[in-house]
């Protein structure tokens, strides 16, 4: 188990890093790192059930100026490891799966907490910066960015440390506690949870143009899953 | 417009560290560090054996700064140019700052609109809905369709960039960045629609019959209605999720 968690930490801190100090390009987003985490834990398609879910709940919020939106990159390492360690234990059910889920929510505002010091602790590094350069040494702005870069890939591999361990600890000490039916009476909430992933990105892309279209391919695709689903 | 004296490595190595805009990130400057870092190469080459103007210019693009960071390329890339002015003498060292914030705030908006609101929307609902097939599908498609667009407009932003602030313009002109996020909002409408049906459809229990069915549709349209409203009332995802979290509790606390 420990070299999982050492790849976790080290795969988990590089999509950090992704997310906002280096490249931006995308592998931190929820699919991705949750089908890595699976992979990591035991069950990639287990990981990836969970990313499918978290990818667009988040959307919603979006980066924009100042703004930090929650940590939807530590949801999913949660969520990933959770997911993949609970279909080897007590098996990914419908209660388990909407569990991980809404737990999710608790880790996804922690790492928005841990990400909010990390750009105050920056603001620190920000004024040694100009007050070297100020004294003539032109160098320490790439220093500063190295210690920039340094802090926020540090609080990356903790996050991912800490969050694969609570999704490891969440599916092996926690969800046991409770009976099947109790899971079952748990999976209630379980279709709201892709509807608000849908309505997440419905109001990213709403326009005048988009609202009949949307609800039209709804019903459309709805009655040819359904279709299907009763021929089979 | 001539073309730019900065040697091919320095330019090179300028592109390169412009993926690291964000590296520094903080509340004061926000992007300060990151921009001075990146644009350091170039500085270096134009202000060769003439430390006190060189470390002019490094204080100057230490201020603040904050943009999109794609579309940071094409300010990086005009601020290049710009600097190259100033060391040639043929330009004021004050009209690199006031491009820098005339141009940052509109198009950290453009940029936003585009890559938030838009094209990763798009991308991320084409990933999830290709990952019911098979994970891998999914993150391929979202990597691809994703940064195929992302790194062609940093790539002919930071060239239009470093044709100067007349080509920066005329490029955003060219680019219509706005009829590209309708098309791509309509896309990732049309792909939420299909995902929302999907796992509607698949809660539907079998055997219910078509009424059944067709009130299932009705109240998970009714769902994704009711969410929206509240995200437009900026109600947050996790505070959704909390609340189902709480209402969870009380199922099991029953």
């Amino acid at each position: 188990m420990i070299w999982r968690f050492l790849l976790a930490t080290l795969l988990g801190g590089l999509c950090y890093l992704d997310r906002t100090a280096a490249c931006q390009l995308m592998f931190h987003r929820p699919l991705v790192v949750a089908t890595l985490m699976g992979a990591i834990f035991g069950n990639m398609s287990a990981g990836a059930q969970v990313g499918v879910v978290l990818e667009l709940i988040y959307l919603a919020r979006l980066p924009v100026g100042a703004s930090i939106p929650p940590d939807d990159t530590g949801a999913a390492v949660f969520g990933g490891s959770a997911a993949a360690i609970a279909s080897s234990s007590t098996g990914l059910d419908a209660g388990s799966f909407t569990a991980i889920l809404l737990f999710s929510v608790v880790v996804a505002e922690a790492g928005k907490v841990a990400d909010r010091f990390v750009r105050k602790a920056n603001v620190r590094i920000a004024r040694l910066t100009a007050e070297s350069v100020d004294r003539g040494d032109v160098q320490a702005v790439e220093h500063g960015l190295l210690a920039g870069l340094t802090l926020f890939a540090v609080m990356g591999m903790v996050l991912a440390l800490v969050f694969s361990g609570a999704g490891v600890a969440v599916s092996k000490e926690l969800l046991p506690l409770f009976g099947p039916a109790s899971r079952e009476n748990f999976a209630i909430l379980l279709p709201a949870l892709p509807l608000l992933g849908a309505a997440s990105v419905y109001s990213c892309s709403r326009t005048e143009r988009t609202a009949a279209v949307f609800f039209l391919t709804m019903a459309t695709v709805f009655c040819g899953t359904v279709l299907s689903r009763w021929s089979a | 417009m001539t073309p730019s004296a900065l040697a091919v490595r320095s330019r090179n190595a300028v592109w390169r560290r412009q993926f690291l805009l964000q590296g520094c990130w903080n509340y004061e400057g926000m992007q300060n560090v990151g921009f001075a870092y990146a644009i350091l190469p170039a500085l270096r080459d134009f202000y060769a054996n003439r430390p006190e103007e060189e470390l002019k210019a490094v204080k100057r693009h230490l201020e603040f700064f904050n943009t999109q960071p794609a579309m940071g390329a094409l300010i990086l890339g005009a601020s290049v140019r710009l600097e190259e002015r100033v060391a040639a003498g043929e330009a004021d060292p004050r009209a690199i700052g006031t491009f820098k914030v005339g141009l940052m705030g509109s198009l950290g908006a453009i940029g936003d609109s585009f890559f938030w609101g838009a094209l990763r929307p798009m991308t991320s609902v084409a990933g999830a809905l290709l990952a019911l097939l098979h994970p891998l599908l999914g993150i391929a498609a979202l990597l691809l369709l994703y940064n195929g667009a992302h790194l062609t407009l940093r790539r002919r932003g930071f060239a239009a960039g470093m044709e100067g602030p007349e080509g920066a313009v005329g490029w955003l002109k060219r680019a219509s960045l706005n009829i590209r996020t309708d098309d791509r909002k309509l896309s990732a409408a049309i792909l939420a629609g299909a995902y929302a049906g999907v796992f509607a459809g698949r809660f539907v229990v079998q055997g219910g019959g078509a009424p059944h069915a067709l009130a299932s549709l009705l109240l998970a349209a009714v769902a994704v209605h009711m969410f929206t409203i509240l995200f437009r009332k900026a109600v947050s995802p996790s505070e959704i999720l909390s609340f189902l979290l709480f209402v969870g509790v009380l199922i099991l606390w029953r």
